[in-house]
């Protein structure tokens, strides 16, 4: 398990091997470690040789999209004709998500050297890695590490940057992260064009994520069949995937199982499971914009990208927040609500606007002013911010709204009714 | 020849160039899509969502104003899908929106209430306990108030500032609905043509001070006509309440100024107001000039030229129309005769991103018109000749200075001082550009028209009316003196008030020049 | 009496000598010079604490670019500061999963502490500000906060008093 907690029997510890042994961070220790020797075999492949191997094992973006990270690579101009660029998505902030914070303290090197392969695949020679301006720790150590390896000299041609980001959860949507690099305001762009035909300055570009990045030397040195084959479910979801646990539970923290794993065990086994007689009630299992599931959807959930949306939600970010019978789902949806509302960057009428109502509408019936026709005008408020806005952030303020009122629709109207007491001031 | 791509659009179909935006496509299929955002000038933004079209075949609703044609494409902007869409756009961008209408300038002519009445809810479901956001109205500078409340964040005035007049200095600020336009704290919306902001707004955020609580949009009569401030001859629409002209907007013309007028012709309509005008014909009588009617006035005019012989001068206004300045060279045929004006300079003041658009140095709308008919820009020569010249015709040069031994007649807008006043035998009243027919040739050779927005005051004809009552066959309208025009002038043949239409013609088109 | 008039000072520029010249190589990571925005306005809230619209003209004047678009870049972002603040600036992540787990406790006990009282207010002796912010991506580590370049985790009510004494 992630630091602070020693490995659970039950994972399979690969990208989380160093999570708390400061001496991987060092670049000697990182190389004594088997560090870059990944790199070095790649660099000596060909790209597209890169590219196809990372493909055939199957790995998918870990940042939330699930997009097949070899396919994406193949976007990237078939001729090149001028730069291309690679952008490292560090910046972390999907409420629940803390995974890429433990690669970056614990591993740099890892997303060092999964960052030069990549460029290498996609003939970068320039890639730029975007972490969060909160990441304080993230960013010193890693703005340590990359001095020591680029003294060390094993990126070849890649140069490799890190920008610091300044509080702007929308600027983990790819297309705005680009323009927070090029120095604007974080807003999502309209698609078309994609990133790999015009992305940073105009020029093709990939983006990914810190965990999906962290895997790629894996897959390089033991072979992409190893990592196919690490498999429980579904086959279309391969290799390890970093759960973050947190909320209610007795041993929060970072946990790494095989693809389709169980998400009951990881709840009740690996994280100690409820706090004393406490009962679960619910759990969103991908981050804050994911459906919520309940209980028996939690428990029957496996952990792959398939097995999550059977069950009714998304794997997304692997973020699982789970919350006991003590949780107050109405006041929960509201704090997330309003965090959407903080966080829409203005451009789309849906979002810039339906955020806030939608927020207050949430304080009033915590207020104990609502109505019943409250819900359904969040219902219908929240199918007016789906599918319908350049990025999905609207969409994500919506979907808590609505598996909320689908799922705990009584604590809604617990006090709507009155039945429960209000807990804010409107 | 461009491919072209065939679909359909609310089930009629289409014909365009491959890359048209399917919300200009719909255009062609008389469908008009609701938007804000978008403007054909502008670069596309997608960020108002209002454009909400559903597409066959497409997941979700997509927005008209980003996506392209492609062949077979079924669009459908009236499903209950997309309706709905665009309901809940309008839903939202009320919310915080004051229900100023009764003392909001855009009212009339504002589309948050065009499509909230097309398509928008009756009654809100925001409870009236909320407040709504607040901030000041904010002064942007010379002649723009920006009004923070109003704003629905279309970004129409930012990219305006940035791509076209390419002087970014408009933002977003803040983020999410706290977000408004800002300006650097001690900047000033002051580039020459900022004004154009305030005509791109689709609500009443960006107001003129100029034109502040002055009229409303339902008390305005429009007239196409053509800005007289300088020679690009940007295509404008005059509006007038009460027959008094009070605004100056842009009027679209793709050849020349897009869809975009300076500031220095925003404001160039004071003049057609003034009162100071010759009200009646005027002859000298007893050294006096005497108020007569027209019949007496235009006798002793033909009696002046018909006793006069040699040489005659014409010192014209660059302003007056072409088919005045045609039929003054028309009467004057039989004398030796030199035509000539001369033209106020200023500033130029280029609109950076578009080609060939800007405030041209040369401050009056139809130098190029009077060249093309003879005049010339020699002034001082002229002003020689005049001193012995027969006859010297003053057209709208109320203050022209000259000497001169002959007889002077004089039509005028402005009442005249200088020689004109001293030495008219007769002064004739005119009408101005708001108030006649008429057509001017910008400095590209286009030649374009100008429609009359009101009558000329008291007994002021049009100068191509008077001037034809003094030939042998006097045109009956503006449109038959512009024929006569164009059977005589090379550059100007195959012209006619038909062909020029709204956005004009270049002269010498026939000869291979792009019209 | 009357006080004497606040002497206004005059902005001193921060881009000189090794600030400028680490500014260079930061703009030559790349291709356009805006793209050194971010960063600049990071080492002018380094330098000064906050940015002031001073600095931000400064800031587009080296960069060139308008100080309108360093304006709209910084009211976007969160971090930067428009005013200055408590020495000692202190985040509180209030999110969901903090939230579940008692962060709203952790910002009364904070502002009871500080002196602060309210959110977004300094502090009496201006030592202090504390404000709420969005998940700060330690949810497994309740309450995650930040003192100023310091990220402090599982912070509860309980630990508090003894954090407030060392930073004071």
């Amino acid at each position: 398990m992630g630091y602070p907690q020693k490995p659970h029997p039950k994972e399979t510890v690969v990208l989380s091997r160093y999570f708390g042994d400061p001496e991987a961070k060092t670049y000697q220790g990182w190389v004594k470690r088997g560090g870059y020797e990944a790199l070095k075999k790649a660099l000596a492949m060909d790209p597209a040789a890169v590219t196809e191997e990372v493909k055939a094992s199957g790995l998918r973006g870990r940042g939330g999209a699930g997009f097949p990270t070899g396919l994406k690579w193949t976007f990237m101009p078939k001729e090149k004709k001028g730069p291309h660029y690679l952008c490292v998505n560090a910046d972390e902030s999907e409420p629940g998500t803390f995974k890429d914070r433990e690669i970056m303290r614990w591993t740099p090197h890892a997303l060092l050297e999964g960052t030069a392969i990549a460029a290498h695949a996609i003939r970068a020679e320039v890639a730029y890695i975007y972490i969060r301006g909160e990441f304080t720790e993230p960013w010193a150590v890693m703005t340590e590490a990359l001095a020591d390896a680029n003294a060390a000299r094993v990126f070849g041609n890649i140069t490799i940057h890190l920008h610091r980001g300044a509080g702007a959860y929308i600027c983990g949507e790819e297309t705005a992260l680009m323009n927070s690099i090029e120095g604007k305001r974080g807003n999502p762009r309209i698609k078309p064009p994609f990133p790999a035909v015009a992305g940073v300055f105009g020029k093709p570009t990939t983006i990914n994520n810190v965990e999906t990045l962290a895997a790629v030397p894996h897959i390089i040195t033991r072979g992409s069949a190893w990592y196919k084959g690490l498999c429980l479910s579904s086959p279309k979801s391969t290799g390890t995937k970093l759960f973050s646990v947190c909320g209610h539970i007795q041993k929060p923290g970072n946990v790494e199982v095989t693809m389709g794993f169980p998400l009951k065990d990881v709840i009740y086994d690996m994280c100690g499971g409820m706090r004393p007689g406490r009962t679960l009630k619910a759990c969103i299992p991908g981050g804050s914009s994911v459906p919520i599931l309940t209980k028996e959807e939690t428990e029957r959930c496996l952990l792959d990208y398939e097995g999550v949306a059977e069950a009714g939600s998304l794997l997304g970010s692997g973020g699982v927040i789970v919350f006991d019978d003590s949780a107050d789902m109405v006041y929960q949806i509201m704090r997330l609500a309003k965090f959407y509302a903080h966080e829409s960057c203005a451009q789309c009428t849906q979002c810039r606007e339906g955020t806030a109502w939608t927020t207050k509408i949430l304080e009033r019936i915590l207020a104990g002013k609502g109505q019943l026709k409250d819900l359904d005008l969040l219902l219908d408020l929240s199918e007016n911010m789906t599918g319908k806005t350049i990025c999905v952030l609207s969409d994500s303020c919506a979907t808590p709204v609505i598996s909320g009122i689908k799922k705990f629709r009584s604590e809604f109207e617990d006090y709507i009714t009155g039945k429960k007491r209000p807990v804010m001031v409107a | 020849m461009p491919d072209l791509v065939n679909l359909t659009i609310d089930d009629v179909p289409v014909s365009v160039p491959k890359g048209t935006l399917v919300i200009e496509a719909a255009k062609q299929a008389g469908v008009l899509v609701p938007h804000y955002c978008y403007h054909p000038g502008l670069p596309v933004a997608g960020v108002c969502r209002m454009c909400l079209v559903e597409i066959e075949k497409a997941p979700k609703l997509q927005i008209a104003c980003a996506t392209q044609v492609a062949d077979g494409m079924v669009v459908r902007t009236r499903s209950s899908q997309a309706r709905s869409g665009r309901t809940g756009v309008l839903e939202l961008l009320l919310i915080n929106h004051p229900l100023d209408c009764p003392i909001c300038d855009q009212a009339g002519e504002c589309e948050l209430q065009d499509f909230t009445f097309q398509e928008g809810r009756a009654a809100t479901r925001y409870s009236p306990t909320y407040p709504k956001r607040f901030n000041p109205v904010e002064d942007f500078g010379p002649d723009i108030l920006y009004v923070p409340n109003r704003c629905i964040l279309c970004t129409r005035c930012v990219r305006f500032m940035e791509d076209v007049a390419q002087e970014p200095v408009l933002n977003v600020s803040e983020r999410g609905d706290r977000a408004f336009i800002g300006i650097y704290p001690d900047a000033l919306l002051d580039h020459p043509w900022s004004g154009n902001v305030v005509d791109l707004c689709p609500v009443g955020s960006l107001l003129s001070k100029d034109f502040l609580h002055k009229a409303r949009a339902w008390e305005l009569d429009k007239t196409a006509s053509v800005c007289t401030g300088c020679s690009q001859g940007c295509n404008v629409t005059l509006d007038l309440r009460d027959e008094t002209v009070v605004r100056i907007r842009p009027r679209p013309n793709l050849e020349v100024n897009r869809y975009f007028i300076c500031d220095h012709g925003r404001a160039n309509y004071r003049w057609m107001n003034r009162g100071d005008r010759v009200e009646a014909p005027l002859v000298r009588v007893g050294g006096e000039l005497k108020a007569v009617d027209w019949d007496e006035a235009l006798e002793r005019a033909r009696t002046i030229l018909s006793g006069a012989g040699g040489s005659a001068v014409a010192l014209v206004s660059p302003k007056a129309s072409t088919e005045t300045l045609y039929l003054a060279r028309k009467l004057l045929a039989r004398f030796a005769w030199t035509g000539a004006f001369e033209v106020v300079m200023g500033e130029e003041a280029p609109l950076a991103g578009v080609p060939n658009l800007a405030l041209r140095a040369e401050r009056a709308p139809n130098a190029k018109g009077a060249e093309l008919l003879g005049y010339t820009r020699d002034y001082g020569a002229a002003l020689k000749a005049a001193e012995r010249a027969a006859v010297v015709l003053v057209i709208d040069d109320p203050d022209a200075q000259f000497t001169t031994a002959g007889e002077v007649i004089c039509l005028g807008t402005e009442v005249p001082t200088g020689a004109p006043l001293h030495r008219s035998g007769v002064v004739l009243p005119i009408a101005n550009v708001a108030e006649e027919d008429g057509t001017f040739v910008n400095r590209d050779g286009r030649v374009q028209r100008y429609f009359q927005g009101r009558g000329a005051p008291a007994m002021a004809r049009p100068g191509w009316w008077v001037l034809g009552q003094l030939t042998e066959a006097p045109p009956d309208s503006a449109s038959a003196a512009f024929d006569a025009l164009a059977a005589e002038v090379e550059a100007f043949r195959g012209m006619s008030y038909a062909t020029l239409g709204l956005t004009g013609i270049r002269a010498g088109a026939g000869a291979g020049v792009p019209a | 009496m009357t006080a004497p008039a606040a002497r206004v000072e005059p902005y001193q520029p921060v881009f000189v000598g090794a600030a400028k010249a680490k500014l260079d190589g930061i703009i030559a990571r790349y291709p356009a010079k805006q793209g050194a925005l971010l960063p600049a306005l990071w080492m002018v809230q380094e330098a000064r604490g906050w940015i002031s619209d001073e600095a931000m003209a400064e800031v587009a004047d080296v960069l060139e670019t308008t100080p309108a678009q360093v304006k709209g870049v910084v009211t976007f972002y969160t971090m930067y500061h428009q005013h200055p603040v408590g020495r000692n600036f202190v985040q509180v992540c209030t999110t969901s999963c903090c939230n579940l787990c008692g962060a709203e406790d952790v910002v009364k006990a904070l502002l009871a502490e500080t002196g602060a009282k309210e959110l977004g207010a300094t502090s009496p002796d201006g030592k202090w500000t504390v404000i709420e912010v969005e998940c700060l991506g330690a949810c497994g580590f309740p309450t995650p906060i930040l003192v100023n370049d310091d990220f402090i985790e599982n912070v509860t009510p309980e630990r508090v008093p003894e954090l407030v004494r060392k930073y004071r």
